[in-house]
């Protein structure tokens, strides 16, 4: 062979195997970086999860993808109003305002500007106006029961639809007990965000509505189980705030559900704007709430790692500033202002065998509250299944003490279904319900003689 | 003969072919088995790249977006077992009417001494009387099916509805009923407000008027009350037009929407009246080709309580029409349509309290239905219609309290003042903070 030919020959496979060597290198990298973006994502080259919802929405045709496009678009259609068909001119935009978290070190968080004198204003309004006393004719102090919810559609398909029937048996329970009802929808606090919310608002309540002697607040996935009873309001006439719960588990055993905050009264007077002022800063969201989530995990008793929660908050403070508010807070155990859903579902159908509605206890709990169940959102701290089939089983539960005053119930716990259970009659008057619901004494409008 | 001058090592030489077989088949042995393991390593390498990427179902894949969808299963299966309870054997035997059998359907037993009955039981029980503070008792009466609604949306604007009537009623010292169960299965649909009403009214002497309201009408006035003192002397007051339904027969001449229903014996007359055509089935089929044939411009369907009750106004014209109030000085219904576009124009021109055309009682959103499959206009105009009349209305509760919404379509509020150490000095703008129509007449 001529020796060119060998060289020109060898060069070529030369050339060829690092032509082979180069592909293998960047078939090499290629797969590298993709299986980054799948662990670790990769920056600006976006990650497979992204891709995934970008293809979805570009395939999602058809009803349901609509209105969850509408109510996203609603959600983050601040800027830029474009103006209505037909001319209409949009309100003037105010500009978005940063979401700043604060600063742990910088002014501190308030609730509003310190009021010292709010039992005087009180009293000198209540005087000027009498025609909104803050007892009612029959002797029963003036309540406002508060709830609410996101003013955005649940993730859940499901939750809007639980919380319809959760403010229905709400409204039920009202009705019969001459409470009125604010259901809020608003974000009237953006720091005080998430279970931290009802602070302000109870607050805007308190000072707007002088006339009403309690706030009772009430979570949306707490519904009414008992109709026919009426919480014993005297017992409490030397206290300014009610909740469920236990003094022994809470002073002593610093227990982080030692009590719950869920379904609680709080008088409308200035013990109750102290307290508030004294609970709300570990509310503010960021680093505030974060650091105060980790002192409550390590001062409370069996409190897992998470975010500072009104609940534990309130506890940590009744704790380390017993003597400051102790004597005033009433931890009522005897009836279940609050009732753990756990322990009370499966036995409704004993319940209705042994017992009777009025009794507000074990027996027949006032309150059934499902803690953790979260149908609103995505993710509980129970089973979906579980937590929608009993809250359905609760609902109906309050619900028969309801139609029975009408002559009805359901078919059973779980149906929505109902059936008679007495026939009709042309002397309706005559026919007294079974629980004495229809026109009960708490109801009645005690009349003066000049009326 | 095969190429194999990349594979083969440059110290290689010879033919391939024959004459050295041994060495080149040993070589190729190599190679394969050198293929192989690169096909292995690619394979696996694949395998890796496809986990991390969009997940490869058993083998394992990204975790939350597994748990998610597990979720939504459970969610799905569930939601089906709720929506979908099996008719057991009561329920198929009473959907079979023959309405040509001697079965005449009845809301109940007759009564015919309702007013006696009534005001025996009032003066017996003066804790209950049928007027607080000079106003008479009003119930008002909505409603929806106990199962989920077919879009999910449709139970979201299901509870702001009812918040909005919570705010109106609170305000207004009028009680609410939200009825969730089908009373009477063969008056299913929108016949179900007759026996319920009918049922309210005798359950409940004390109350003066029922008003029964759509769950997809909505209080866009909230300062507005009824003009009760106007309506003494009738018994149903509805919206609508005299000449619309007398003059013209239109079906659309008044709206069964919004209404006020006087508890008395007048009224139980007319409910037994009207009920004759609601019967699910045959009976409600038929008497939807009698109505579309009565009607000019009605579609074909079967009966509808509203066709149903202007066809009897008009026919029956001398027993009920000295009682019934056609009102349209205000808007006690307020067809949607038309209205939601100008809210603008209304917060800079006018205020609440009006009622009518300048600020609207009710809004009322016909034709929507975001609860069910079929509506009449597109969804989505619906719901943003919908979110702005319930914020325009949310809007003059929020002022009571220092805030509104950042503008009509949009969930967020803003603040309109500041607080203040001195809460009881500050007037609300509409002066509904404290309205002289709860407060108590002094004793």
């Amino acid at each position: 062979m001529r020796f060119p030919e060998v060289f020109s020959g060898r060069r070529v496979r030369q050339v060829q195997k690092a032509f082979h060597n180069a592909k293998v290198t960047l078939l090499c990298l290629f797969v590298t970086v993709m299986v980054l973006r799948g662990t670790i994502g990769a920056g600006k080259f976006g990650t497979p999860g992204q891709d995934l919802a970008e293809i979805r929405e570009h395939l999602i045709v058809g009803r349901r993808g609509e209105p969850h496009r509408v109510l996203t678009e609603a959600a983050i259609n601040e800027g830029g109003g474009k103006a209505e068909a037909g001319g209409v001119v949009e309100e003037e935009e105010e500009p978005e305002e940063p979401e700043v978290e604060r600063d742990p070190n910088g002014p501190l968080y308030s609730l509003g500007p310190k009021i010292s004198d709010w039992d005087e204003q009180r009293s000198e309004w209540l005087k000027k106006n009498p025609g909104f006393p803050n007892f009612l004719p029959n002797g029963r102090p003036r309540i406002l029961l508060v709830t609410g919810s996101a003013p955005k559609a649940c993730e859940n398909p499901v939750g809007d639809h639980l919380l319809l029937k959760s403010i229905k048996n709400k409204i039920d329970y009202c009705r019969l007990h001459g409470i009125e009802i604010f259901y809020n929808m608003a974000h009237l606090d953006s720091e005080m965000s998430g279970f931290w919310a009802k602070l302000p608002l109870i607050r805007k309540l308190m000072l707007s509505h002088p006339e009403v002697e309690f706030i009772w607040w009430m979570d949306s996935d707490a519904m009414f189980t008992d109709m026919a009873f009426e919480p014993p309001y005297e017992r409490y006439k030397d206290h300014n705030f009610v909740m469920h719960g236990w003094e022994e588990l809470v002073y002593n055993r610093k227990n982080w559900i030692g009590l719950n905050t869920g379904s609680f009264l709080l008088r409308n007077c200035q013990w109750s704007l102290d307290i508030l002022d004294a609970w709300a800063p570990m509310g503010p969201k960021g680093k505030i709430r974060t650091e105060a989530g980790k002192l409550l995990t390590n001062y409370l008793t069996g409190r897992p790692e998470f975010e500072a929660d009104d609940q534990s908050a309130i506890v940590y403070l009744l704790i380390t500033q017993r003597e400051k508010w102790g004597n005033k807070v009433y931890l009522e155990s005897a009836y279940y202002l609050h009732g753990y859903w756990g322990i009370l579902v499966d036995k409704y159908e004993e319940m209705i065998e042994k017992y009777h509605p009025g009794l507000g206890d074990h027996r027949w709990p006032l309150v059934t509250h499902f803690v953790g169940c979260k149908p609103c959102g995505k993710f509980g701290d129970y089973p979906v299944e579980q937590c929608l089939k009993q809250m359905e089983r609760a609902y109906n539960f309050g619900d028969n003490q309801i139609l029975q005053i009408y002559g009805f119930t359901h078919k059973n716990l779980s149906s929505r279904k109902v059936r008679q259970t007495r026939n009709q009659t042309d002397r309706p008057l005559e026919v007294k319900d079974e629980l004495g619901l229809l026109h009960p004494p708490f109801k009645a409008v005690k009349l003066s003689s000049s009326e | 003969m095969r190429e194999t001058g990349r594979r083969v090592l440059p110290s290689t030489r010879g033919v391939p072919n024959g004459r050295s077989f041994g060495m080149p088949r040993a070589k190729q042995l190599k190679k394969t088995c050198n293929n192989f393991k690169i096909t292995i390593l690619c394979g696996f390498v694949t395998i890796l790249v496809l986990r991390g990427t969009i997940g490869v179902g058993n083998f394992g894949g990204g975790d939350a977006g597994e748990v998610s969808e597990s979720v939504a299963k459970q969610n799905a299966r569930v939601l089906e077992e709720i929506r979908h309870e099996p008719d057991d054997e009561e329920d198929q035997m009473q959907l079979k009417i023959d309405p040509n059998s001697t079965f005449v359907y009845s809301l109940g037993p007759k009564i015919s001494d309702w007013d006696q009955q009534r005001e025996t039981w009032l003066k017996e029980n003066p804790q209950f009387p049928s007027s607080i503070n000079g106003r008479s008792r009003i119930l008002l009466v909505t409603g929806s099916p106990p199962s989920p609604c077919d879009n999910p949306v449709g139970d979201h604007y299901l509870l702001k509805s009812i918040k909005n009537k919570i705010d109106y009623c609170r305000l207004h010292g009028i009680e609410i009923v939200y009825n969730m169960a089908h009373l009477d299965k063969e008056m299913a649909g929108y016949w179900a407000k007759l026996p319920l009403i009918r049922r309210l009214m005798l359950s409940h002497p004390e109350v003066e008027w029922i008003w029964w309201m759509d769950s997809d009408a909505m209080f866009t006035d909230m300062v507005f009350e009824l003009p009760l003192e106007k309506y003494k002397d009738y018994n149903f007051i509805l919206h609508g037009w005299d000449k619309e339904i007398y003059g013209r027969k239109s079906w659309i001449g008044l709206n069964t929407g919004s209404f006020l229903l006087r508890n008395c014996q007048w009224s139980l007359d007319v409910l037994d009246a009207w009920a004759p055509m609601g019967p699910k089935g045959q009976i409600r089929d038929e008497a939807g080709r009698v109505l579309t044939a009565f009607f000019e411009g009605r579609p074909a369907f079967e009966a509808d309580d509203q066709s149903a009750l202007i066809y009897m106004f008009i026919t029956q014209k001398k027993l009920w029409g000295d009682k019934v109030f056609l009102e349209n000085s205000y808007y006690l219904h307020g067809f949607w349509v038309g209205v939601v576009d100008k809210y603008e124009e209304m917060v800079r021109n006018y205020h609440p309290g009006f009622g009518d055309d300048r600020w609207p009682f009710v809004t009322h959103f016909v034709g929507c239905k975001p609860c069910g499959s079929y509506a009449d206009y597109p969804l989505e105009r619906c719901l943003k219609s919908m979110e702005r009349a319930f914020n325009f209305a949310d809007n003059q509760i929020l002022q009571i309290y220092g805030f509104r919404h950042q503008k009509l379509g949009s969930a967020k509020v803003k603040r309109t003042r500041n607080e203040t150490a001195l809460p009881l000095e500050v007037k609300d703008e509409f002066n509904i903070q404290h309205p002289s129509f709860t407060g108590q007449k002094s004793l």
